[in-house]
């Protein structure tokens, strides 16, 4: 009977071990730097290859701006052409590229609810005044269940606007 | 016998709400008059005004006005660098009731789903005072995205499309699935 006891207690304590190793093993793993920023400015989105339809690029363009005004965590969001940014230390532009454009159909995602998907891809890239890229990203945007074709764009920009917050931080 | 009551008075509510959605659909299209407010959407955009809005736009004067309610908003059309046309559908049952028929039995939301409007949108990118570039995207009755063009092109607008070519979005490569 002792000899069981004192096997589970010695269980007990290599498993608490196992965890607490885990725990550090987890803590040390180094988290990416992210990069100083303090502004962002965004260009409006380009499509050389693939034409995308004005209301699919001016619906991104302001999901983009609005997402990160929301969410990003930067001090300032820029549209493309404002003199303000100029002064603006550590600014980030932003400059997008459509690689990809599905128009799917409404009628058909609530008909059918598995036909008419809308997907647009982007290539994003980051970078600082002076053109030095700081980080490229392909992103993807879809709308498969509900609602309108533009719930596209605003699903890109959300997981857009994630890539910012998980890549930039606010300079002092 | 109840069941059977009860399925012919809903199969009689379905058959109601297609032919007021068919009906709705012939009626909506109006016909475009220059000199009245429009009626529009505004989609989104706008600076100071939500998006999806309803209210109405009166193009004169070197300025675009759209007003909804105490919501008003003002632009220069010298500051609009591009006008772009195209359309669109919309459900004709929307909003609560269109949300609610999805619960509807035997599928009718699906078949409500089958009616739909056409639409006019007019899509623009203007600039702030600081320079900063803005897009707004508008919805109206099918005929009067051609009237509003033609007066922001009138009033100073600048455009990249051809007034030729009314329906202006640019074609995609790939086949499109529109509705």
């Amino acid at each position: 009977m002792r000899e069981l006891r004192t096997i589970s207690r010695s269980m007990i304590c290599l498993a608490m071990m196992a965890l607490s190793s885990a725990c550090l093993i987890a803590q040390e793993k180094p988290n990416p730097a992210k990069i100083k920023a303090s502004a962002i400015q965004v260009d409006m989105i380009h499509s050389d290859e693939i034409k995308l339809p004005a209301e699919f690029q001016v619906s991104l363009y302001e999901d983009l701006i609005r997402q990160l005004e929301k969410k990003s965590g930067l001090a300032h969001v820029y549209r493309e052409g404002d003199r303000n940014a100029a002064t603006a230390p550590n600014l980030v532009i932003l400059r997008s590229n459509v690689t990809g454009f599905k128009e799917g159909s409404q009628r058909k995602r609530e008909v059918t609810t598995v036909a008419g998907e809308t997907e647009i891809k982007i290539h994003c890239v980051f970078s600082d005044k002076d053109g030095k890229t700081l980080l490229e990203a392909d992103v993807t945007g879809k709308v498969r269940f509900f609602g309108g074709n533009l719930r596209a764009t605003y699903d890109l920009a959300k997981a857009t606007t994630k890539i910012v917050r998980e890549n930039f931080s606010a300079s002092t | 016998m109840i069941w059977q009551r009860k399925s012919a008075f809903l199969v009689k509510c379905i058959l109601a709400m297609a032919a007021t959605a068919v009906l709705g659909a012939s009626g909506f299209a109006q016909q475009p008059t220059a000199d009245a407010p429009l009626k529009v959407v505004v989609v989104k955009g706008l600076a100071g005004v939500k998006d999806n809005t309803k209210g109405t736009l009166v193009i004169g004067d070197g300025s675009m006005h759209f007003a909804h309610e105490g919501v008003k908003s003002d632009l220069a059309t010298h500051s609009i660098e591009d006008v772009v046309t195209g359309d669109d559908t919309q459900r004709v049952i929307r909003g609560t009731v269109g949300t609610l028929s999805w619960f509807a039995p035997y599928g009718a939301g699906r078949f409500l789903a089958l009616f739909r409007t056409k639409l006019d949108s007019v899509t623009i990118k203007y600039r702030d005072a600081d320079g900063g570039l803005h897009g707004a995207i508008f919805t109206m009755p099918v005929g009067q995205a051609a009237v509003i063009k033609q007066d922001l092109l009138a009033q100073g607008a600048k455009t990249t499309v051809a007034e030729a070519d009314p329906k202006s979005a640019p074609a995609t490569p790939e086949p499109k699935e529109k509705p």
